[in-house]
């Protein structure tokens, strides 16, 4: 079981009232569900209907964006960093 | 003796507008939910406020707050079923009430709260309606933008759907009727179903609540049996055209902002004039003193106007390009507050205790 932190962007820090969580699990699965468990509020923001990321928010792993990885196959380590943000979608 | 509230929920955030009950003088403040669309807002009787946000990015949920300063996410919001295929995308409409409140979304749906909202539940009679699959998106989506209660009626609920029409209940929203005889009917191939119809907005009478006011994309409409039958009532208007309509609870005043045309959807002639009528529709005059004589080409939304209780009532407005005017004396005199805001989404009145 590793543990790991989760940042979050400006826009949910507003409604959620935090900005950082501290979650455990061994894969990213696990530390995001960790993070839902902790903020329940969190998951509408990040996942849509389909039960996936919404299309313009990305979700890295240290310095690699995860779109695309299945989530449950990534593990984590002590010390990752796991960044929420928006995605640059033109405009 | 507690002043004025407006709720400004604009594309960017919400704005708190504060002033005594004279309403000559105007505080403010915000943004709340700075980057937020707020797009609609409401109180309930136990004096819990209501703000709707949403982002492209991140989503729509509902804030409440009991003193507007510390707002926490409802957990148990609107929603529909993982895996689904239906998408939230907005909360367009809270219709609070003493044991229930409603709230009205795009997609197209209608939830309901028992708990003073702090969980929501689908009225699956609504969402699931016969027709359902039928219904379309128009130019502002597939949105439920309007519920009706009836004050002596609880089972008796109207929901307005853009592209679609009015649909009512009379048990509760187990079954619901379209209910849009008389109104010219949009989608020809849809009106064997009952829909097809594009109301804009609405308002219920305040005396007799089966006398509904219809802002539609076709004209101007009114109903006194419900919904059953609807009439136009247009005589004054510079154009049939138009998004809100809004009604002082006290008279029976109604207010409107008639634009120019489903075509071009710019206000008549460059005019920033608030219609007015005050015989319940058989007639309407421009009102707008104190509102700019130059050159006007903003709109106003369907949510973004709205009408206090106070006597005489106070009527409130927010344009596309960020404006609110105000107005202390039903609609005679306006002035604009002094500030300019993002696009302009909802605007909502309340006294504050």
């Amino acid at each position: 079981m590793a543990r790991a932190t989760v940042e979050l962007p400006s826009l949910l820090r507003d409604v959620l009232h935090k900005d950082v969580l501290s979650v455990e699990g061994q894969t990213l699965e696990d530390a995001l569900e960790d993070a839902y468990a902790q903020l329940p509020g969190l998951r509408v923001h990040v996942c849509d209907e389909t039960g996936k990321l919404r299309q313009h928010v990305l979700c890295f792993l240290n310095a690699n964006n995860t779109r695309g990885l299945d989530t449950a196959k990534q593990p984590i380590n002590d010390g990752d960093t796991i960044t929420i943000l928006q995605a640059v979608s033109g405009g | 003796m507690g002043g004025v509230l407006i709720i400004v929920g604009t594309e960017k955030g919400a704005f708190l507008c504060r002033a005594a009950q004279d309403r000559r003088s105007w505080a403010v403040e915000g943004p709340l939910f700075k980057g937020w669309k707020c797009t609609a807002s409401g109180r309930s009787p136990s004096g819990r406020y209501f703000i709707g946000t949403t982002s492209q990015v991140y989503g729509a949920a509902i804030q409440a707050s009991t003193d507007l300063q510390n707002w926490r996410q409802i957990e148990k919001g609107p929603a529909y079923p993982e895996g689904g295929p239906r998408k939230m995308n907005q909360i367009w409409t809270f219709r609070t009430g003493k044991d229930r409140h409603f709230a009205g979304v795009d997609e197209a749906g209608l939830f309901v709260s028992d708990d003073d909202g702090s969980s929501w539940r689908p009225v699956r009679g609504f969402n699931e309606h016969p027709t359902r699959d039928q219904w379309f998106p128009g130019a502002g989506g597939l949105c439920a933008h309007t519920v009706l209660t009836h004050p002596k009626r609880p089972d008796q609920i109207w929901v307005g759907i853009s592209s679609v029409g009015m649909l009512r209940s009379d048990d509760g929203g187990h079954t619901w009727l379209p209910k849009n005889e008389g109104v010219r009917n949009m989608i020809p191939e849809q009106k064997p179903l009952g829909i097809g119809y594009c109301v804009h907005s609405l308002a219920q009478d305040p005396d007799d609540p089966d006398s509904i006011y219809r802002q539609d994309h076709s004209g101007m409409y009114r109903t006194r049996d419900g919904g059953d039958t609807w009439e136009k009532n247009e005589q004054g208007l510079a154009s049939w055209f138009g998004f809100p309509i809004a009604i002082d609870r006290r008279t029976g005043t109604l207010f409107s902002f008639p634009m120019e045309s489903d075509e071009y959807r710019l206000p008549v002639n460059g005019q920033c004039r608030v219609y007015r009528s005050r015989n319940r529709g058989d007639s309407w005059e421009p009102v707008g003193k104190g509102l700019p004589d130059a050159p006007y080409y903003s709109g106003v939304l369907r949510g973004a106007m709205a009408v206090d209780d106070l006597d005489p009532a106070g009527v409130y407005m927010g344009s596309t390009s960020g404006d609110v005017f105000v107005s202390p004396d039903l609609g005679d005199s306006w002035q604009q507050l002094p500030c300019r805001l993002p696009r302009v989404l909802h605007v909502a009145a309340y006294l504050e205790k």
